[in-house]
């Protein structure tokens, strides 16, 4: 029994790192209905920052997490501007899919370039400490990124659906032409919307960067963990994040623990595919662009 | 530059002429010439089976390198567990494995994943080859993780035969595209992307279409797998099952043209001064995608997807994005 709520507890503090992860590919796919394939490069962006804040600021990730943030945010500010945009514009909606996959390997080997392919890791000094409470393991780390996990999602939530801006990005998701016809600036609001994004993918890139060792070529993985989440979850929406992040975290820990630990990818992907067959618009449903 | 316009004779007379140079192209070529030629080949055989489903019938798949993963290894255990002495036998037994195993596959899972459209289909299909990835390389019966021997098939001048095992598989699914898209399946196909909805109640069977469809790319990728295995010696699950060939053929059969019947062939060519060329100056794999994948899409993307056929362009919301469920 206490097998089975040991592995639960780790599932669910794992997912919430994989829904924080998740939730900006969630929202380009919902706003701009964007698939964006160098979402991973944006979280793993967000671990190599954190690296170079402790490197050279001292900085823990932790503390540096706001400043990465800010800096992955103006850099999904930019990168829709002048690569996205332009290429959305000048062709059509599919043509993103090339953009974001060339920039993805791009990105990939530049990040090679500058850090090495090696694995890497801004592991705390905290990282090994831990509570027993009730014949339950809780790791320090996990809980702090699952705390600072919840606080981020909330936020995004808040922003989302109390926020004048988040009004904005909301009414442009359901009907481009009917917001386009009330005023509002669409290209800046899909800018806005790519930028939350790259801000919320950073801040998990941090706390990526603690758990686990990464790597350049790593990004991958973070990508199609956007997919599954969007697919079990749903578009655009904070809550159906959370969800699809959270199972997934379980799916994973529960197949690791009961089947093997060569299974967990297989089964998510299996479960990805099921889900797709039986309920595509997530579990939640299409909270945003269900129209697209 | 576009020989479909042109008078058929002109036309007969071009392909006849190029068909000529292809032939005899191993005779004076080096052998790392061949083997770039073959890789060329490959990629057009795949980008063109992709074709047949992307390109026509507007289905996107992003996880071909399902059926090319599966017919490799498919090809692979084939030969290693039945084994025949005439190498020329076992060489076309594994083919049939090969195409065998991923038509079969994409007959028992077609009719649930067709009814996904647009992206979901993308990412349906992106998951699949995933899963099969993990199974292939998690299992030990399939021997994914440590790798499958392949026994060589010719003892003189491998990369001349491959060469033309390539050539002949990029011909055949040529041939078969080019007979799709003037059957009746074709336009049923092309009336499928132009508007799923209307097309049966003009007397399109959208769902046979679409599963046939299905079946003859996932036939072609499956025989171009089971000859890349024997080409390559040894696989693994890394080797085949790869995500970044699954978008490379998107990429090949945007550049050229998607929806023509020349564009997947012209489109892998197109890659040949970037992507290839420079694996002489040592440069890995992955930094010659980056090198064709982003200045191709951006410079190249309008007159290319501007010479696909004329009604794609005039819409301006593309299937992909239309994310209804039907069913």
């Amino acid at each position: 029994m206490n097998v089975l709520i040991q592995t639960l507890v780790d599932g669910l503090l794992q997912g919430s790192v994989l829904a924080l992860a998740a939730i900006g590919f969630s929202l380009i796919f919902g706003v701009l209905g964007v698939i964006n394939l160098s979402h991973g490069v944006l979280v793993i962006l967000g671990a190599y920052l954190a690296l170079v804040a402790r490197r050279i600021l001292g900085l823990d990730p932790l503390a540096a997490l706001p400043l990465v943030a800010a800096f992955s945010f103006a850099v999904g500010y930019i990168y829709q501007h002048l690569v996205v945009s332009p290429a959305i514009r000048r062709a059509n909606l599919l043509s993103s899919l090339l953009v974001t996959y060339g920039t993805a390997l791009i990105a990939q080997n530049v990040l090679v370039l500058v850090f090495s392919p090696d694995f890497q890791s801004v592991r705390p000094h905290y990282a090994n400490d831990f509570w027993r409470l009730g014949g339950i393991t809780l790791n320090l780390l996990q809980l702090v990124a699952l705390a600072a996990s919840l606080i981020l999602i909330t936020l995004l939530y808040l922003i989302l659906n109390r926020l004048p801006i988040g009004r904005t990005i909301r009414a442009t998701a359901e009907q481009e032409l009917a917001a386009r016809l009330c005023g509002i600036d669409i290209e800046r609001i899909y800018a806005l919307t790519f930028a939350i994004a790259a801000a919320f993918a950073g801040a998990a890139g941090v706390l990526i960067g603690m758990l686990f060792p990464f790597s350049p070529a790593s990004q991958d993985d973070w990508t199609i963990y956007g997919f599954v989440v969007v697919v079990l979850g749903g578009t655009g929406s904070a809550s159906g994040a959370l969800l699809g992040g959270l199972l997934l975290g379980v799916i994973g820990t529960l197949t690791t623990h009961f089947i093997g630990a060569a299974y967990p990818n297989a089964m998510v992907f299996l479960v990805l595919v099921l889900m797709l067959l039986i309920r595509p618009a997530g579990l939640l449903g299409n909270a945003l662009g269900a129209s697209r | 530059m576009s020989a479909l316009t042109r008078p058929r004779a002109a036309r007969v007379a071009l392909l006849a002429l190029l068909a000529i140079a292809c032939l005899v192209f191993p005779v004076a070529a080096s052998p790392f010439a061949l083997r770039v030629a073959q890789t060329l080949l490959f990629g057009a055989a795949l980008a063109t089976a992709w074709n047949i489903l992307g390109g026509f019938a507007g289905y996107w798949s992003f996880g071909n390198s399902a059926f090319l993963g599966l017919g490799a290894f498919a090809a692979a255990l084939m030969q290693e567990h039945t084994p025949i002495d005439d190498p020329m036998l076992r060489f076309v037994v594994g083919l049939v494995a090969g195409g065998g195993a991923t038509t079969s596959l994409a007959l028992i899972i077609g009719y649930p994943i067709l009814r996904l459209r647009g992206a979901y289909f993308a990412i349906a299909m992106l998951g699949v080859s995933l899963a099969l990835a993990e199974l292939s390389s998690s299992v030990d019966l399939f021997e994914g993780a440590l790798g499958v021997t392949v026994a060589p098939i010719t003892d003189a001048a491998p990369e001349k035969f491959f060469y033309y095992v390539f050539l002949g598989l990029a011909a055949a699914s040529l041939v078969i595209a080019t007979l799709v898209r003037y059957a009746r399946l074709g336009y049923g196909l092309i009336a499928i992307r132009e508007d799923e909805d209307t097309a049966p109640m003009l007397g399109v069977p959208t769902e046979r279409y679409k599963l046939f469809g299905f079946m003859l790319s996932a036939l072609i990728t499956g025989l171009v797998g089971a000859a890349y295995a024997f080409s390559l010696g040894y696989i693994t699950t890394n080797s085949v099952f790869r995500t970044d060939i699954s978008f490379n053929v998107i990429v090949y059969t945007l550049l050229g043209g998607i929806g023509t019947l020349a564009g997947p062939t012209g489109g892998e060519n197109h890659s040949l001064p970037t992507g290839r060329w420079p694996h002489e100056g040592a440069l890995d794999h992955t930094a010659n995608q980056r090198l064709r994948a982003v200045p191709g899409s951006l410079r190249h993307k309008q007159q290319l997807l501007a010479r696909s056929t004329p009604r794609a362009n005039h819409r301006t919301h593309t299937p992909l994005m239309e994310l209804k469920f039907h069913g």
